[in-house]
């Protein structure tokens, strides 16, 4: 019964990020848009690249969805709301997220077109960048909770959020999660305008719509995930717990899906340039830190 | 009992998907194809951790697989003057070598197998958070050394992979 909540709840907030996203691209509060364009995309006809890999092309959006809600299911909403607190759910996230590489691989080199193609081997290298920035924020994370479960990362903040613990950790946790969704300005595998959509170019119909809620799915687990490891998850005065939870994950979804937007598109080798040579000294610098804190001042 | 029957049939299953992605690796033509099967092999392992009760191994294993494989992959992409990996070529070269070191491998793998002493197996299986507990005291402990010798030779193997891939460019006039 819980998952079935836990789910409802999800594409509830799947369906408001797509709201908040289409407001942030057309500039217009449009809360019935994307049950339009879904209802458009299932009306029409989906159509099959000549000589594909059937194989990919078919299973790359459902491995996305799939990696997708097995993300969500280590995320807790409130106390005992969680699909299933995993002794390692820090580890887990991580092993989730990293089928959406394989997923966009394959969803791109399945078509058998140059766009997609081009977008799916983008994202790997856009993968070299952001890899190392998501781990690394967690390990300090997990160092802090003295655990991976995720229901005791949020406990382990009762006293101070880790925005403010691990200021650092947070920024970079952040960046590169908006380079695993693909969100402006780290949205080089589809780079509308310069890449026709890349891995989104071949799909049309239903598999596209199933590429669309994939990638909201995303956008919600890493919402979720920051909100668990940093902003304290469901812990808040007044309101009941899952609305916390539920306030935070969309305030932060929001935030990601439409500052980026503010900012010119980056280039692939500036940014594996950046997060090599300053992201991943600050992250190193980040654990250090913690670990210091952690050892000499206990909150 | 019906849970240790369900467990050997799931443990077979994986067992015999990772062997089946293993052989799917080299009977494609095509680098991509290749290298996901390659991963997806990796991945079926990682079950096989998870079907065990090792929770962390079994994440790790199916989290670092994915990536390096993918990595792996473009590498490859990179390296092999077929843009995109569109191209198909075959998988295997040096048949008869890699024949018998497959050979000879396998054999010295079964003989591992035969004749070590692998003590008494554990009735009682630790919790999961415990399992991470202990496999950190081992890496910190006695295993530090093996662990940091074995990165430092990959790291260096990966380098002088790299630097020896490189095409030799002519040394620019001043």
């Amino acid at each position: 019964m819980t998952i079935i909540w836990i789910l409802l709840a999800f594409l509830v907030g799947a369906y408001l990020i797509a709201v908040l996203e289409s407001w942030a691209v057309h500039g217009r509060l449009q809360p019935a848009r994307p049950a339009f364009s879904a209802l458009a995309l299932l009306g029409r006809e989906s159509l099959l690249a000549r000589t594909p890999d059937r194989l990919f092309f078919e299973a790359g959006p459902v491995l996305l969805l799939v990696a997708g809600l097995l993300a969500v299911a280590v995320i807790p909403l409130a106390p005992g709301l969680i699909v299933t607190d995993l002794a390692t759910g820090a580890l887990f996230l991580n092993a989730a997220l990293a089928y959406v590489l394989v997923a966009l691989i394959m969803a791109g080199w399945g078509p058998n077109g140059a766009y997609g193609m081009i977008g799916g081997w983008r994202f790997l290298g856009q993968f070299v960048a952001y890899a190392m920035l998501i781990v690394m924020p967690i390990t300090a994370v997990a160092m802090r909770a003295e655990s991976l479960s995720t229901v005791d990362i949020v406990t382990s903040q009762a006293a101070l959020w880790n925005i403010a613990y691990q200021p650092v950790g947070f920024a970079l946790f952040v960046v590169a999660a908006m380079g695993l969704a693909w969100l402006p300005p780290l949205d080089l595998p589809t780079a509308p305008g310069d890449l026709a959509s890349g891995i989104e170019a071949e799909y049309t119909g239903v598999r596209l719509a199933v590429l669309r809620l994939a990638r909201m799915t995303v956008i919600l687990a890493l919402a979720g995930a920051t909100v668990t490891f940093y902003l304290g998850g469901w812990l808040g005065p007044w309101l009941p717990a899952p609305v916390w939870s539920g306030l935070k994950i969309l305030l932060v979804a929001g935030l990601m899906v439409s500052a980026g937007r503010l900012v010119p598109r980056v280039r692939e080798a500036r940014y594996l340039a950046l997060s090599w040579k300053l992201g991943i000294p600050l992250a190193l610098t980040n654990i250090f830190l913690v670990g210091v804190i952690a050892l000499v001042v206990p909150i | 009992m019906t849970g240790m029957t369900a467990q050997m049939i799931f443990l077979a299953f994986f067992g015999a998907a990772a062997v089946w992605f293993g052989i799917v690796v080299f009977r494609t033509k095509s680098m991509v194809r290749s290298a996901l099967a390659l991963l997806f092999s990796q991945t079926a392992v990682g079950l096989m951790f998870l079907v065990m009760q090792a929770e962390f191994l079994g994440v790790l294993q199916i989290m670092m697989m994915a990536t390096e494989m993918s990595v792996m992959a473009i590498f490859m992409v990179m390296f092999m003057m077929d843009p995109g990996g569109m191209g198909a070529m075959d998988m295997t070269h040096q048949k008869r070598l890699s024949l018998w070191a497959g050979g000879i491998g396998l054999v010295a793998a079964l003989l591992v197998i035969w004749l070590a002493a692998w003590g008494p197996a554990v009735q009682e299986i630790p919790g999961a958070a415990q399992q991470a507990a202990d496999l950190g005291r081992e890496l910190l402990g006695r295993s530090m050394f093996v662990f940091q010798s074995a990165g430092l030779t990959i790291l260096t193997a990966m380098v002088a992979a790299t630097m020896v891939a490189i095409a030799p460019r002519k040394e620019r006039k001043e």
